[in-house]
């Protein structure tokens, strides 16, 4: 069903907003800390965020502090696969904006077992999903780095589009990199392949 | 016989413990149980025992546990919210998040039980609560113990992609059936 129609429809709730086909969002708790710094000090995985530094345990620990009370101004999840509960990677908005019903989206699988398979693309409709359907946003925005093809792919599989690249606006590992601004509508998610 | 206010025929009000958190974030975390709630977000498992801990229950914000009087087992949740002495008024809110006790009789049971508290108890002059106007079988099982609607707000929930509009209901002193 299209947001759209979602947004008509009166009576009994449908499925989860938190559930996808592959993976689930759920609160971030203090025990997540050893992957997560395990996973963003790990240059592959780092490769196409926005970290530029080594990152403790301690300041680790200080954004999970933050995380564990979930809202409309700190959506911010874990991703676990729905068969084993493992958790695979994170995501969520930042920069909420309730006049403009707008947000920024973050998301990394830093388990790199889950890099294909479908896990990142179900997240995304999963989050967007969220977005959409819990926070009643109107516009979803993310950046993607030009090199990043795989998570560019996926974005426009769900229905995100290119609106803007920024010239070299990146420095990472030794070059500059242009950063494609991708932008989401709501009725303009995909949820099919 | 002593008096047993938290005591009904088939469930007992109780205070939550500790030992509560792991069921309590199960059914938090249940969109079968949420998707009847005002509760939006997913809740991690730190906010939920800190909420649990920090919140002994009082004249305005009294939390109770629902367990079956035979086995007692934890079956729900039930709070009276922001009671004011001046109105002797609460918000009333309950959920049951073991689906094997939706039916049975377990629902209106509590609802006596936390109104006899509301009354017997608290003094209260006024319990209200507020309910989606598609959750029929909560509506019927609220205006059975003897809550009238007051009104609808349109279209003030927005959850799961859509607009609810959400029944105002409430009971007096004396009405409870």
């Amino acid at each position: 069903m299209t947001t759209e129609a979602r947004r008509e429809a009166r009576g009994p709730m449908p499925e989860s907003p938190f559930e996808g086909r592959l993976v689930r969002l759920r609160a971030r708790e203090p025990e997540d800390e050893p992957k997560l710094h395990e996973w963003f000090n790990d240059p592959e995985v780092t490769e196409f965020l926005s970290m530029n530094y080594p990152i403790s345990h301690h300041a680790e620990r200080s954004f999970l502090e933050r995380a564990v009370d979930v809202g409309y101004q700190n959506a911010n999840f874990a991703l676990v696969t729905r068969a084993e509960g493992r958790m695979i990677g994170g995501c969520g908005f930042e920069k909420v904006s309730a006049e403009d019903r707008h947000a920024e989206l973050g998301i990394a699988i830093g388990d790199r077992a889950y890099w294909d398979g479908g896990y990142g693309t179900d997240a995304m409709r999963t989050l967007c999903r969220f977005g959409f359907e819990i926070m009643n946003l109107h516009r979803i925005q993310l950046d993607v780095y030009d090199g990043n093809e795989r998570a560019r792919h996926v974005y426009e599989k769900v229905g995100f589009r290119v609106e803007a690249r920024k010239r070299q606006a990146r420095y990472k590992f030794g070059r500059y990199l242009d950063v494609y601004v991708m932008g989401l509508l709501e009725g303009e998610l995909r949820l099919d392949d | 016989m002593a008096p047993r206010p938290f005591e009904g025929e088939r469930s007992r009000l109780r205070a939550r413990e500790e030992s509560d958190v792991d069921v309590f974030y199960r059914w938090i975390n249940d969109w079968q149980t949420v998707k009847f709630l005002g509760q939006r977000y997913p809740r991690s498992m730190t906010f939920e025992r800190q909420w649990m801990l920090g919140t002994e229950s009082r004249y305005g914000e009294a939390q109770f546990m629902i367990e079956t009087l035979d086995e007692r087992r934890a079956i729900g949740w039930l709070g009276l919210h922001a009671a004011t002495g001046e109105d002797r008024s609460a918000t009333l809110g309950i959920a049951i998040g073991e689906s094997d006790f939706l039916d049975g009789g377990y629902g209106s049971d509590a609802m006596r039980t936390a109104c006899r508290v509301a009354f017997d108890v608290m003094n209260l002059h006024r319990v209200d609560l507020t309910v989606f106007d598609w959750n029929e079988r909560a509506i019927r099982v609220y205006e059975k113990v003897g809550f009238q609607r007051e009104g609808v707000l349109r279209d003030a929930i927005y959850k799961a992609g859509r607009w609810n509009n959400l029944v105002h209901m409430s009971i007096l002193e004396g009405e409870l059936r």
